[in-house]
């Protein structure tokens, strides 16, 4: 298994990206892309010299349990890498040889699965490989990735990131400032996004899946779980955060906080109970692969999804205006203001200035700023938004047994 | 004196103020790269409104006595920067002045003295109100720190002294005068603290460290088509023992009147909130019917759902406004204010419902809403051709178009102008708790008693 610096000179491989208008010669050099690229980078240094559990298949509950702590633990690369991984679980023999080498060279892959108004498709056959055109958008980690598993109907094909005719088109939520230590979170755990566009590459044809119609529900697999465990534990955050900023302003018994403290916490269990439920009730593929629930998986999703804007109402109502006003850490260190602020930021004994003012910082980058937003959003609108995932809810519901109640309740058998 | 220009504004801001922003001292706010704009936007608002007549000023100098005048201040105020609206509820002290009047003449006199001062100078003033605080839940001489709230340390012959900060001060560092209130309601024994005045930019003592919503690192300002032209920096304001001479104290030590002043701003702040959230929701239900269209979704029932659960919101905000003005109040002087019951309970309604709205927008845009290229991407010769022809869908919009519409959606509802607008919606003029304390406070509850008991056949009382 590779290191994270071996990672990062993996990048220099002739990829054609681009941000904000200009060609990026070096992803590695780009401060902002270099954001997403540290946080991958971290999680190989994790793992360097042992293989990554993420190239495992869960085969019991608990190893369920372990790849999922494992995937929120690490950047966003891992869950689509171990979703080349979930494809070999459907029987594809042409795919292990695939899978076997993402594993052995310890690359990443992103799944590139939704297409732009011109869908990636197969523009000719060749040497028992393919050309394909056509564009996808909304491809986590594009620019930072070794490879990109493209789904194009019912043909996938494995491009690396390199391939001639492959381009990048992408964006970053990552923080701008020049001093960006008053983004907590997103200076250290952001993850590109791109459109990518696939002007006749060619796809050699061992990398070539064909009756791949149905990889995009097991390829995002691990993208869709992750997304149901970490919202617990964003809910989890978010009352911790309401809790923690409500002592420190000394308003932690004050009736109305409480009432939205009680909010956040029914909010954050049932986020919970439903995660859990979609483990307790984990489904085993025909390879053998143990998924969460996906009936759980997509009522807590869409459930999450409702009450979120009002939960993150509710912290910034608890937290106050210094939300969006609080000075920054720049501000702290300068000698002719720091020890105003500090005196003016603290509230009580216990409480120091510097301490709330890094707690107004989490809150704002996460929930009223530029990551805040486009963490948000992505949430709400993937899969196609809240009114497809409660019809998915709705549609993965075992609507017999609860037909059979309301009849027998009615008595009309 | 005639009105400033634009020009003559950016000179004036040269007086010696000690502003900070990201832990620098700011030379000059106009030539600053995050601050610029925000100096522009107003300069902009100067030049708008300039007029070289000797007599001239701004209609935010208008004190409403008609629902007229009310509709042509609201108007003004929709053409001009924020500052022009922290100028013009600063400008409500005049409709607490016959109150002060009777505790003390000369505060009613130093009153309109001062709006007179303003309009003839042509100033901006800033609502610096929300002080520090400290433990919430103590009175300012209970806390350990007795600066938690601004406080009165010196009192001399020809002015007062004081210390402490003020928070959320939008527009401070752009402004001329930081109008100080109290954020609350004194008891005897804090009369300290029961201190009301007007302090210059530039006092002697005084630091103005500064946040802003102004979009950084990026020199294509397309990407952020509202926040680059509207962005507004947000102050904190240190008072080191600053002198206020008397003309410009407006309350010092009488403790009944401490929460007056800043009742009397609130209910303006609230009320410019609540005259133009009718417009800035219509503004949401138009945004999402483009973006219906945009994605070729205009017909679909679900999403007709939701652009009408849209509408409805418009309309309410709208009719909390009308409500508010139909029922407006006068005092002894003539000014008219908005009938607070209806301010209270709009204001609260409009940010109640205002991230459920923001959903909505979010739900029909798609995933493109915070990945979607950006203008220069658009320009640039060798990805350009790939967004024009990967972006443009078949409901006739241009990708240049849909691009238009993402970034002006992204910027207003999911970047940091948009975290800037969700936090002061629920916050400025009073939280959300507050709203329901003034609609409760405000509403006729024997009235209902009554209706309720007439109703349920028990005896009226």
């Amino acid at each position: 298994m590779i290191t994270g610096e071996a990672y990062v000179a993996s990048l220099h491989d002739g990829r054609a990206v681009w941000l904000d208008g200009k060609k990026v010669p070096d992803v590695t050099t780009d401060p902002l892309l270099r954001k997403s690229i540290d946080w991958v980078a971290s999680t190989y240094d994790r793992y360097a010299g042992a293989e990554n559990p993420m190239f495992g298949i869960p085969r019991t509950q608990a190893e369920l349990r372990e790849q999922i702590e494992l995937l929120l633990a690490s950047d966003r690369t891992a869950a689509t890498t171990a979703g080349v991984m979930a494809l070999t679980s459907l029987g594809y023999d042409a795919l292990d040889a695939y899978a076997a080498t993402v594993r052995e060279r310890d690359i990443r892959v992103a799944a590139a699965v939704d297409d732009t108004a011109k869908p990636v498709h197969v523009e000719a056959e060749r040497d028992g490989g393919v050309v394909l055109s056509g564009g996808k958008h909304h491809v986590l980690g594009a620019a930072v990735v070794h490879e990109l598993l493209v789904v194009a109907g019912d043909v996938a094909c494995a491009v690396p990131l390199n391939a001639g005719g492959v381009r990048v088109i992408a964006h970053t939520p990552a923080p701008r400032a020049d001093d960006d230590r008053h983004f907590p979170y997103s200076r250290s755990h952001t993850i590109s996004e791109a459109i990518v566009v696939f002007d006749d590459v060619f796809v050699p044809a061992e990398r070539v899946f064909r009756d791949a119609a149905a990889f995009p529900d097991t390829l995002t697999v691990w993208e869709r779980a992750r997304a149901v465990a970490d919202q617990a534990d964003r809910a989890e955050l978010i009352l911790g955060l309401a809790q923690t900023i409500s002592e420190m302003n000394g308003i932690e018994t004050v009736s109305h906080v409480r009432d939205k403290l009680s909010a956040i916490a029914v909010y954050s269990k049932m986020c919970r109970a439903g995660w859990e439920s979609a483990l307790a009730n984990a489904q085993v593929n025909e390879g053998g692969m143990v998924l969460p629930d996906d009936s759980y998986l997509y009522a807590t999703k869409a459930y999450g999804g409702h009450l979120y804007s009002e939960m993150t109402h509710y912290l910034h109502d608890v937290a106050g205006g210094a939300v969006i006003t609080a000075p920054t850490i720049a501000d702290l260190d300068n000698p002719e203001i720091g020890d105003y602020l500090r005196k003016y930021m603290r509230t009580m004994e216990g409480v120091s200035g510097e301490d709330r003012t890094r707690i107004f910082h989490i809150i704002r980058d996460l929930f009223a700023d530029t990551y805040g937003g486009w963490d948000k959003v992505t949430n709400q609108v993937v899969g196609g938004g809240m009114h497809h995932q409660r019809m998915a809810a709705l549609d993965s519901y075992d609507l017999g047994p609860v037909k059979a109640r309301a009849r027998a309740a009615a008595g009309i058998g | 004196m005639p009105m400033m220009t634009g020009e003559q504004y950016r000179a004036s801001l040269l007086d010696g103020r000690k502003c900070y922003l990201d832990g620098e001292l700011i030379k000059d706010p106009a030539d600053h790269p995050l601050l610029k704009t925000s100096v522009d936007s107003v300069a902009g608002t100067y030049d708008r409104f300039y007029d070289p007549a000797p007599d001239a000023f701004h209609p935010m100098y208008t004190i409403p006595r008609s629902r007229e005048d009310m509709d042509r201040r609201i108007e003004a105020l929709g053409k001009s920067d924020i500052t022009a609206g922290t100028t013009a509820a600063c400008m409500a002290l005049v409709e607490v002045a016959p109150e002060l009047g009777k505790l003390r003449p000369e505060y009613r006199e130093r009153i309109y003295e001062f709006f007179e001062w303003c309009k003839e100078k042509d100033v901006r003033c800033s609502e610096a109100i929300t002080d520090a605080k400290g433990h919430r839940k103590k009175r300012p001489l209970q806390q350990d720190d007795p600066d938690a709230y601004v406080r009165v340390v010196d009192r001399q012959r020809d002015g007062i002294v004081i210390r402490g900060a003020k928070l959320h001060i939008t527009g401070a560092p752009l402004v001329h005068e930081q109008v100080v209130l109290p954020t609350k309601s004194m008891k005897p024994g804090e009369e300290d603290y029961a201190v009301a005045c007007s302090v210059p930019s530039n006092a002697e003592g005084l630091k103005i460290v500064n946040t802003t919503n102004a979009p950084r690192g990026g020199d294509d300002l397309r990407h952020f088509p509202i926040s680059y032209r509207t962005n507004m920096p947000e102050g904190l304001l240190v008072f080191d023992d600053v002198f206020v001479p008397n003309e410009r104290v407006f309350l010092d030590g009488e403790v009944s009147h401490a929460a007056s002043l800043a009742h009397a701003l609130g209910l303006w702040e609230r009320s410019n909130a609540v005259a133009y959230s009718g417009s800035s929701a219509d503004r949401l239900v138009g945004l999402a019917a483009l973006l219906a269209e945009m994605n070729g979704a205009a017909d679909r029932t679900d999403i007709r759902d939701l652009l009408s659960d849209l509408a409805i919101y418009a309309t309410m905000c709208r009719a909390g406004w009308e409500a508010a003005m139909a029922n407006a109040t006068t005092n002894e002087d003539g000014t008219l204010s908005p009938a607070s019951l209806y301010i209270s309970a709009s204001k609260f309604y409009n940010a109640e419902l205002h991230g459920k709205m923001i959903d909505i927008l979010h739900d029909i845009a798609g995933t493109l809403l915070v990945e979607a290229p950006t203008m220069a991407d658009y320009d640039n010769e060798e990805i350009g051709p790939d967004i024009r022809e990967h972006l443009a869908g078949d409901s006739g919009w241009s990708a240049q178009d849909r691009l238009k519409l993402l970034h002006y959606v992204r910027d207003l509802t999911a970047d940091t102008y948009g975290g800037w607008i969700a936090v002061t919606e629920s916050l400025a003029g009073g939280g959300q708790y507050a709203q329901r304390l003034v609609t409760l406070r405000h509403f006729d509850l024997n009235n209902a008693k009554d209706l309720a008991r007439r109703a349920v056949g028990l005896e009226a009382q």
